[in-house]
């Protein structure tokens, strides 16, 4: 088989499909190529939320509020329901310790031009009745939202089929190609050789080792995090609600927490997120241990001691299901979405870590805008692949 | 079995929506629940799994043995978090 497009993105994972969707949307002949089914990659074992208040205060939480802007639009214009809501969301602050820092985040995020608010003493309890009650504050963003992460990628594709785009599950890329002057040229994969002058590489975790067949080092490496699923029960809480020892958990602070060494050796905080179905579900744990997707039990029972020191309410609740899935990670927390520069047509969309469903539109807007040559929407410069070729 | 049966009792899946998702493009039981949720609810497709892989096997014309269950996730029975927090102290 041989087939021809304009640009092939390879990856149906929620990155590679709103690239796919925003390039068909402006009427370009898009080829996307996933070698299982779309969504069946880390954007089929995460959350779903669409959160700007764990970013790093500035660039990294002023391009997600962007995001969430673009998000908003498309639960209009695509024809699929993503179970979106926009809540808002909180940070519970567990002690005198964490306040300062708490308070400093929430400056600083506000400065940013983040919609936020700190509760503090008895509001905290107006707001969630049902949090421990030794906890001393909460930081909220009001611009937070969720969805469900695989109608999502679902809808992003309908949508971009209905513009013209060619979808390929089933079809693993082997191969990059490239002419006599070193200019992509298309994939090989497990059903035939497919042409184009534009390769997008939207493989999350898996995306070095198909760089790597073109002589390309892409800094990113799967760090995998467990969830666990609540039955349909009486939610403990209204909206999402992170313990702000996730932020530690995320960037490696040094602020401590009070807990046992193995809370931290695993990376476990509280992450409560209600579903539209009634469930809520629990994380979060953070590891690099390789691509291995099982679950470690041990892991999920120190998880669900977590969760129960901010919702002692829970502890009768049954969880149904637990998952793991791998975060693709760049040692900066910021995203790769680049052209390569030692390979005219290729680019990079990858390295999103644990923010890809909600970075998924502005990404696919700015890839979009880079292969059309338009001026793109935010600063790309701290999103540049090279940026790591000085650091070890 | 008509479009408006119940396949998925805890979720309220229906053959139609399944039938649905499999012209979507699910091909197996994991992209059938992923894209309706039948077997993602308290008894983890227990008692729908094998309908539906026979409406599989029907629409996509393939005989049944060529369907296998959903991988099997952790907890195999629901367990709650109380239980599986002491867990964490031995
Ligand atoms: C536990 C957990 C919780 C999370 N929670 C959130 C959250 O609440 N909010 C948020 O924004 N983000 C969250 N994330 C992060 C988010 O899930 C990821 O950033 C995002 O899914 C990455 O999407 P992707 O398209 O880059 O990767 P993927 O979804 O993995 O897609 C890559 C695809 O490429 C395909 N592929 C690989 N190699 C090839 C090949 N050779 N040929 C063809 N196809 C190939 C794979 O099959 C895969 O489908 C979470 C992640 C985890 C693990």
């Amino acid at each position: 088989m041989t087939s021809a497009a304009d640009v092939i993105v390879i990856g149906g994972g929620v990155i590679g499909s709103a690239v796919t969707y925003y390039l068909s949307r402006e009427g370009v002949k898009v080829s996307l190529v996933e070698r299982g089914d779309v969504a069946s990659g880390t954007s089929s074992a995460c959350d779903g939320n669409i959160l700007a208040i764990d970013k790093v205060p500035g660039y990294d939480s002023q391009v997600t509020l962007k995001s969430q802007k673009l998000l908003a639009e498309l639960t209009e214009s695509l024809d699929y329901d993503l179970e979106y809501a926009q809540r808002g969301s909180v940070l519970v602050v567990e002690d005198e310790n964490q306040e300062r820092v708490a308070r400093d985040w929430f400056s600083r995020q506000k400065e940013a031009g983040l919609p936020m608010r700190y509760l503090a003493g008895k509001e905290v309890f107006e707001d969630e009745p049902l949090l421990a009650s030794d906890v001393v504050g909460l930081v909220e963003c009001a611009s937070d939202a969720s969805l469900n992460p695989m109608a999502f990628v679902y809808g992003l594709v309908d949508t971009a089929r209905r513009a013209g785009a060619m979808v390929h599950p089933f079809t693993e890329v082997t191969g990059i190609l490239r002419d006599s002057v070193g200019t992509v040229c298309g994939v090989e994969t497990t059903r035939g050789t497919m042409s184009a002058n534009k390769v997008v590489l939207a493989a999350g975790v898996w995306t070095p080792a198909l760089a790597a067949s073109v002589g390309v080092n892409v800094r990113i490496e799967p760090r995998k995090g467990h969830i666990l699923v609540a039955e349909r029960s009486p939610r403990p809480a209204r909206r999402k609600v992170q313990e702000f020892g996730y932020l530690l958990a995320k960037f490696g602070g040094t602020e401590g927490r009070n807990v046992e060494a193995e809370m931290d050796q695993y990376g476990i905080a509280m992450v409560f997120e209600p579903t539209e179905h009634g469930n809520f579900l629990i994380g979060s744990s953070r590891e690099f241990v390789g691509f291995d997707r099982c679950c470690n039990h041990h892991i999920l029972e120190l998880m669900a001691r977590r969760a129960l020191r901010f919702f002692p309410t829970i502890r009768d609740i049954h969880i149904i299901r637990s998952y793991a899935g791998l975060r693709p990670y760049t040692p900066d927390h910021l995203p790769i979405v680049s052209p390569v520069p030692t390979v005219p047509g290729l680019y990079v969309a990858a390295g999103h870590e644990g923010d890809g469903i909600g970075l998924a539109p502005i990404t696919g807007k700015v890839i979009s805008e880079m292969i059309l040559g338009e001026p793109t929407s935010i600063p790309t410069e701290p999103l540049r692949l090279d940026r790591f070729k000085n650091k070890k | 079995m008509d479009d408006d049966t119940i396949v998925c009792r805890c979720e309220e899946a229906t053959v139609g929506e399944i039938k649905q998702a499999i012209r979507e493009g699910a091909v197996d039981v994991t992209g059938v629940k992923r894209r309706t949720r039948a077997g993602m609810g308290l008894c983890q497709g227990r008692t729908c799994e094998r309908i539906v892989m026979r409406i599989l096997s029907q629409e996509l014309g393939k005989p049944m043995s060529e369907f296998e269950p959903d991988t099997v996730r952790t907890p195999v029975q629901p367990v709650t978090f109380g239980l599986l927090a002491e867990g964490a102290h031995d």
